[in-house]
């Protein structure tokens, strides 16, 4: 047998420990179809050798599932679990945002529960700005710390990932927005914080996502003159061999 | 009459002052600072695209190598990010031998900054104690791990290696003999006053301009603002040792030496309460399979490193590799303030400020 | 004046002590067993379970393996064994997967050559690179 025989020889492996996510499995069941063929890519993914593993089209059937999944969180773990702490603070948010910037303002929220209980506000691009500058000014929110931006790209969509801290109250909250994959635009932070300047232009050098009224969105790390964006799933690096 | 001329000047990307490729163009006028741009990436890795072909043990040896004066941190984050995510618990000598490295490494880096900084200013022999201290230090954490600055010692669950026989009495011989040089550095240099006129009130900012560039650890807490992440949310077993937060109120750069100075001191405390605390059995991994597979799902963690709040993101989708990895680099953040302190000054504080602000360019590029 | 004088007598005090620097390369440099310098390998022990392979973060180690020359036994053995030690970051994680301790680090570390192509070591150098070998693995 040759070196690659042997490495599509799947390893043996132990099953993580997922009973804790349980709860989450069960929704992907109601999309049974997709489901096997997930199964199968899955599969074969693993047989391939290393070398091959970038060949992201495979990956796209399990994050299809888990997006969606995500909408009924809150419930779910209230029916399963025992409620989060966080939940009555969670809904506290929700509310005050509801009354300052309308109901459609929001797409979702959820507690995190991996993520150490973390309030997770989903935002409509269009409030995302809104919504930033709320947490931050808002006397019984007060988010005045910018400690984390990045984009991430899932494929059927950008997503900006924000975590806010507050000093006053000591409490942390991350905030999400989905884009458009073809043209990622958002308003830019840099208004409330400065402290998003750069990973913003990190952002844009490495995904393509645009910040408006950014006062300089520029490629920070590979220069103007680099094609694509390194950190999209269908990147082609140019001399794959180096 | 003096007449003087705009000009332009590049500092770096080889510049000692600059600890790394790291290039700032300077507008000067005469010796006055009217603009500076930092231009980074020059050591850009592209670690995090990396990291998604691969597993998560195999991204912990990467990590090393982005804050290579503190590797022991960065193998810490993504350890904890992973054991989060994945509900692991690690055992509790395993948690001591983290802990230990950790500070011992914070000792480490501060040492090196405190050298360099001075060497920076223009003190030759602060740099050679320094690094005379910090020999012991590498030593210690090289019969720890088997190497000198990119440990790779940490697993997820665990760590690799237990304590060599003798480690711990090392530690402990470690703890007096560190705390009489830091009385020696305080004779040799707090109080100088060639160095004082040099450093005070210089690079002078508030605590909101801190707040609202995102600063961390000693930048930040050099304004006074009391934030420290083993204190404020304690990860490990921080919330079992007795130590101060160091908090200066001037915000300039001789307060982020006494906040850094003092820092060394309080980590020896901890050092020393971890020795006395730590227990000769147990295990050192945990209860972790044999290939992490954390389970779908994203996590955020963040934890203090020597620079400031270090953090790591991972998005899982239940492979064994990280769907995306993403790592808050205390350094990257901390130097978005430096054109906003250069302008206006004079072109010779230009190496105290940006001394003063601590960066590690393996960690900005990342 | 004061700051300046108390700075020079600790000075002045660390003239006396003992130095801090190694007389390397005359004598050699103390090194803590665990020390990770280039691997040693033995060809006898290897199963071909290329675990190493797999779990090498720079992709370094290549191998092939063959059939066992006596049919009486099961099992492969090692044709061919090579470290690109360009690229090797001397991680430590192929000595730790290695299920029969085949491949097993060394304290040798004086690892600078003239050209490139020789820091692709094969087989053959690794398997001669048995001194200092480390005694944990
Ligand atoms: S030490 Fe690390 S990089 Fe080097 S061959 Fe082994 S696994 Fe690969
Ligand atoms: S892990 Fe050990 S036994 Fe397996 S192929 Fe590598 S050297 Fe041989």
């Amino acid at each position: 047998m040759t070196t690659e025989e042997n490495n599509k020889k799947p390893r043996e492996e132990d099953a993580v420990d997922q009973k804790k996510r349980k709860s989450n499995e069960s929704e992907k069941n109601e999309i049974g179809a997709q489901k096997e063929g997930a199964g199968d890519i899955k599969s074969d993914k693993r047989a391939k050798s290393k070398k091959e593993r970038p060949n992201m089209q495979d990956k796209e059937g399990p994050m299809k599932q888990k997006r969606p999944g995500k909408k009924t969180d809150v419930e779910e773990h209230k029916e399963e679990e025992s409620p989060s702490p966080k939940e009555p603070l969670l809904k506290k948010y929700v509310a005050l945002i509801h009354e300052h910037l309308g109901e459609n303002s929001l797409e979702d929220a959820y507690i995190n529960r991996a993520s150490k209980e973390l309030p997770t506000l989903i935002v409509q691009p269009e409030s995302y700005f809104s919504i930033a500058r709320l947490l931050k000014t808002h006397q019984e929110l007060q988010f005045n710390y910018l400690s984390e931006l990045h984009g991430t790209d899932f494929k059927e969509y950008m997503e900006v990932y924000v975590h806010l801290y507050s000093f006053a109250r000591k409490e942390h909250i991350a905030l999400k927005v989905k884009l458009d994959r073809e043209k990622p635009i958002i308003h830019s932070l840099v208004p409330l914080w400065e402290g998003a300047n750069w990973p913003e232009c990190e952002a844009y050098d490495l995904l393509g996502i645009e910040f408006k009224n950014h006062p300089d969105l520029k490629r920070i790390f590979l220069g103007e003159d680099w094609e694509g964006y390194p950190l999209r799933k269908d990147y082609e690096p140019y001399d794959v061999e180096v | 009459m003096v007449r003087t001329e705009e000009m332009l000047l590049n500092v770096g990307p080889q510049h000692p002052s600059t600890h790394g490729v790291f290039r700032l163009v300077v507008k000067i006028d005469g010796e006055i600072i009217q603009e500076a741009t930092p231009v980074i990436g020059y050591l850009h890795r592209g670690t995090e695209k990396l990291a998604e072909d691969l597993q998560y043990t195999q991204i912990i040896p990467y990590t090393d190598r982005m804050d290579y004066l503190s590797a022991m941190t960065n193998n810490y984050v993504i350890c904890h990010a992973v054991e989060t995510l994945m509900g692991l618990e690690v055992p509790e000598k395993a948690e001591y031998l983290r802990v230990m490295a950790m500070e011992l490494g914070r000792i480490a880096s501060h040492l090196v900054w405190f050298g360099t900084y001075l060497l920076d200013i223009g003190a030759t022999s602060p740099f050679l104690f320094a690094f005379r201290e910090r020999e012991a230090i590498i030593n210690l954490l090289n019969e720890l791990s088997g190497a000198r600055l990119t440990f790779n010692y940490m697993r997820v669950g665990g760590v690799k290696w237990d304590a060599p026989e003798g480690w711990i009495d090392k530690v402990r011989e470690f703890i007096p003999y560190m705390r009489k040089e830091l009385e020696g550095y305080h004779d040799l240099v707090t109080g100088n006053e060639i160095f004082l006129n040099r450093v005070k009130g210089v690079g002078t900012y508030t605590k909101e301009d801190a707040l609202q560039y995102s600063l961390s650890g000693a930048n930040l807490r050099c304004t006074g603002v009391n934030y420290d992440l083993r204190k404020e949310e304690p990860y490990s077993i921080y919330d079992r040792f007795d130590f101060d937060v160091p908090t200066e109120e001037t915000g300039d750069a001789f307060a982020r030496y006494q906040v850094r100075m003092a820092e060394m001191e309080e980590s020896l405390k901890i050092l020393e309460q971890a020795v006395e605390q730590f227990p000769e059995e147990g295990n050192i991994l945990g209860k972790v399979p044999r290939v992490i597979r954390p389970p779908e799902g994203e996590v955020y963690v963040r934890i203090e490193s020597p620079r400031g709040e270090i953090g790591c993101y991972i998005a899982s989708d239940g492979q064994k590799e990280p769907y995306r990895l993403k790592f808050r680099r205390p350094s990257f953040y901390n130097l978005q303030i430096l054109p906003k302190l250069l302008k206006g000054e004079n072109m010779a504080n230009l190496v105290v400020i940006l001394g003063g602000i601590d960066i590690v360019l393996g960690e900005v590029d990342g | 004046m004061k700051g300046l004088a108390k700075g020079l007598t600790y000075t002045l005090k660390n003239m006396t002590r003992e130095k801090a620097t190694y007389h390397y390369p005359e004598e050699p440099l103390p090194l803590p067993d665990r020390f990770r310098g280039i691997q040693k390998f033995y060809p006898e022990k290897c199963i071909v379970c290329n675990q190493c392979v797999n779990i090498c973060p720079t992709d370094c180690i290549t191998l092939t393996g063959k059939k066992h020359p006596d049919p009486e036994r099961k099992g492969r053995i090692i044709e061919t064994y090579n470290i690109n030690f360009e690229i090797c970051i001397l991680c430590d994680l192929c000595t730790e997967v290695c299920p029969t301790e085949a491949i097993v680090m060394t304290n040798n570390f004086e690892l600078a050559e003239y050209s490139r192509d020789e820091f692709f070591k094969d087989l053959q150098w690794l398997d001669e690179n048995d001194t200092n070998i480390r005694k944990e693995n």
